[in-house]
């Protein structure tokens, strides 16, 4: 009886010897075969700076600063530095939207433009008149662009475009 | 018999050595020889593989295609409110696919919107199981729950209700509620995989890393306390780890204000498999020791604070399209809008002088007219509406010596002019033939010493006056 039981037991060392040979050897494979890898990159240098300026945004609001007595409202954004820039040897094209912007103050490191736009109602007449000063600075580390208006009125009324239209500012180099 | 019986126990002697062999080489292999594999997967631009094509399509506007071609997995936007002008808005987005085959039309959006500065979920808003435990170590959103089954359910079905939830699909965002009767809209579960791209082949990531922390097995005796051994809790991350850490990296970020991209490390939070196309299987990486994941977010950070839902990647702010702060909201409806164009002598387009001067000898002077690229980039812009403004005795003109006689043939033909202002001293100013024709003037000032010559073939509409 003891030397049956003994059998049993030792067939069954076997066996648990055996499964865990072949789960070794699986891993074993596995681990051999098994090589680093890397999917994919990254690479957001050209992320860091562009080219020529450029800035689309889907909506332009504007800030009142409540210690500025000029009723000056602005809307403020730093961006990626700009590459190149040089506003006394080269000329450049500003275009807002669907239009060239004519009279243009351009600096060797600014550009400084003016757009004047008329809003009518649906009788053909003007509820609004805005003006809105341009401002973009190419600085050694960013560029800082500058949107400007007077009353709240204004504002509103460009925020209202801009959600309408959206807002695509470029500065081309005419080559 | 006996013959079969003695081959049969050399067999398992011999497969029990060969077992023994296998055991010993893999003991070996694994602790003494083998070399850690470390796998990297870096997630970059998550554009369908189809976008060439639909960039080239007419319908889409440069904004929209501009949008299509910079589409990360993460984007961040971020109102601090700094200046006080406004609502602190944090707002996380994860852009992927919805199938495998990484294709524009596959695009989705799913998105977590926080009004404040997200400091992690008290934690007596959280309806608990008492088989669930639960702490708040570093002051973040990570949980501690045991290791059961029904703990491991509570936190697999876990959606932080904080949050405002949004979905993207074509153009339009929404929030279809999670409550007990189900949802319309992508939980972000532990359980969520999303559907990425990497190397243009797909990848199935889900947020499902959790981090064991040794609080100590004590002992206390009459209020003197030991520690006797290790104890390990559990904390599970949640989207709510993933939201802070974003909004932290933002906030911390050494450019400040602005519209940059930096690469952030998920190893610690998501897990990665990719997609087999033949087994059509996401498979599973059993082997690799380290799998770091890298992945860029893009992100926006203001120091203003936000003031509508134009401002919210999503459109909407706390569920509302129409969310504004603003105390005295002007009506701002319109029909159309007109750029007015103010030019006078000065005016310049790319570089050069907007208007031409053609010298005649007969009347001793010089014509003014449009350029050809001036006329040419009037006609293609929608409405612009144009004043124009000739000083006659300019000193930009005197320096060149240009004495203006007047219009020249056509010079203004088919330019719709709003007002036309001719200044100078007493001289006659001869519009020439159809220098006005098509240009729908509406307002004519003059100078009292200026007087025209030729107005009636010059101009063919109607002048609402000719003011001096």
């Amino acid at each position: 009886m003891k030397k049956i039981i003994g059998l049993v037991i030792l067939y069954i060392l076997a066996f648990a010897l055996i499964v865990a040979g072949v789960f070794c050897g699986l891993q074993l494979y596995k681990e051999i075969k098994a090589e680093s890898y890397v999917n994919g990159s990254i690479d957001i240098s050209n992320r860091f700076s562009q080219e020529s300026f450029k800035y689309t945004s889907t909506s332009v609001v504007f800030y009142h600063d409540l210690y500025d007595d000029t009723d000056t409202y602005y809307f403020e954004k730093d961006l990626l530095k700009t590459e190149n820039f040089d506003g006394e040897n080269k000329k450049y094209n500003v275009v807002l939207n669907d239009y060239v912007l004519l009279n243009c103050e351009i600096k060797a490191g600014s550009v400084y433009a003016t757009v004047n736009l008329d809003f009518y109602n649906t009788d053909g007449q003007i509820v609004n008149r805005s003006v809105m000063k341009i401002s973009v600075k190419f600085l050694s580390g960013k560029t800082q662009l500058t949107l400007a208006t007077t009353g709240n009125e204004n504002a509103s009324f460009l925020e209202q475009y801009f959600s309408d239209n959206g807002m695509r500012l470029q500065i081309i180099e005419i080559l | 018999m006996k013959v079969l019986k003695t081959i049969a126990n050399c067999c398992l002697v011999f497969l029990c050595v060969i077992s023994v062999c296998v055991i010993i080489a893999f003991i070996y292999y694994h602790y003494f020889v083998k070399d850690i594999t470390i796998g990297v997967n870096n997630i970059d631009n998550q554009v369908g593989l189809d976008i060439q094509e639909i960039i080239k399509s007419d319908d889409l506007t440069e904004e929209e295609k501009d949008e299509l071609k910079d589409r990360y997995f993460l984007e961040v936007n971020y109102y601090s409110n700094d200046k006080g002008n406004g609502i602190q808005l944090q707002e996380l987005k994860m852009n992927y696919f919805t199938t495998t085959s990484l294709l524009s039309t596959d695009y989705r959006s799913t998105g977590m919107q926080y009004l404040g500065d997200y400091q992690g979920l008290p934690l007596d808003v959280w309806d608990g199981n008492t088989s669930v435990k639960f702490i708040n170590p570093f002051g973040n959103n990570d949980r501690y729950y045991g290791t059961d089954d029904n703990a491991m359910k509570i936190v697999n079905s876990y959606v932080d209700k904080s949050f405002n939830y949004y979905d993207y699909t074509n153009g339009i965002n929404w929030n279809g509620v999670t409550n007990e009767n189900g949802s319309i809209a992508t939980e972000l579960k532990r359980t969520t995989e999303f559907i990425i791209k990497i190397d243009d082949r797909a990848f199935a990531i889900s947020l499902n890393k959790y981090f064991d922390r040794d609080v100590g097995d004590l002992r206390n005796f009459f209020g003197i306390g030991w520690k006797v051994g290790d104890i390990y809790n559990r904390y599970y991350y949640t989207y709510g780890s993933l939201f802070q850490s974003c909004m932290q990296a933002v906030k911390t970020n050494s450019a400040g204000y602005g519209d940059y991209y930096i690469t952030v490390d998920l190893s610690s939070l998501f897990s990665i498999k990719e997609y087999d196309y033949e087994t059509k299987k996401f498979k599973t990486d059993d082997v690799t020791d380290i799998i770091k994941t890298y992945s860029v977010l893009k992100f926006h950070y203001d120091e203003n604070g936000a003031r509508n839902s134009t401002q919210s990647m999503f459109g909407i702010i706390d569920n509302n399209s129409k969310y504004d702060v603003s105390e005295d909201k002007i009506d701002t409806s319109y029909w159309q809008e007109r750029m007015t164009y103010n030019l006078d002598v000065t005016s310049k387009l790319r570089g050069e002088d907007i208007f031409a001067y053609r010298y005649s000898e007969v009347y001793d002077g010089y014509f003014v007219s449009l350029t050809m690229d001036a006329k040419k980039l009037f006609a293609e812009i929608p409405r612009a509406k144009i004043n124009i403004t000739l000083d006659l005795n300019a000193t930009y003109l005197t320096q060149k010596e240009i004495n203006i006689v007047g219009l020249d043939y056509n010079a203004f033909e088919n330019l719709e002019l709003d007002t036309l202002t001719i200044r100078g001293g007493t001289q006659t100013v001869y519009l020439l033939e159809k220098s006005l024709f098509g240009t729908n003037l509406q307002t004519l000032n003059k100078s009292s010493g200026i007087t025209f010559d030729g107005l009636q073939n010059a101009f063919d509409g109607e002048l609402t006056g000719v003011m001096v």
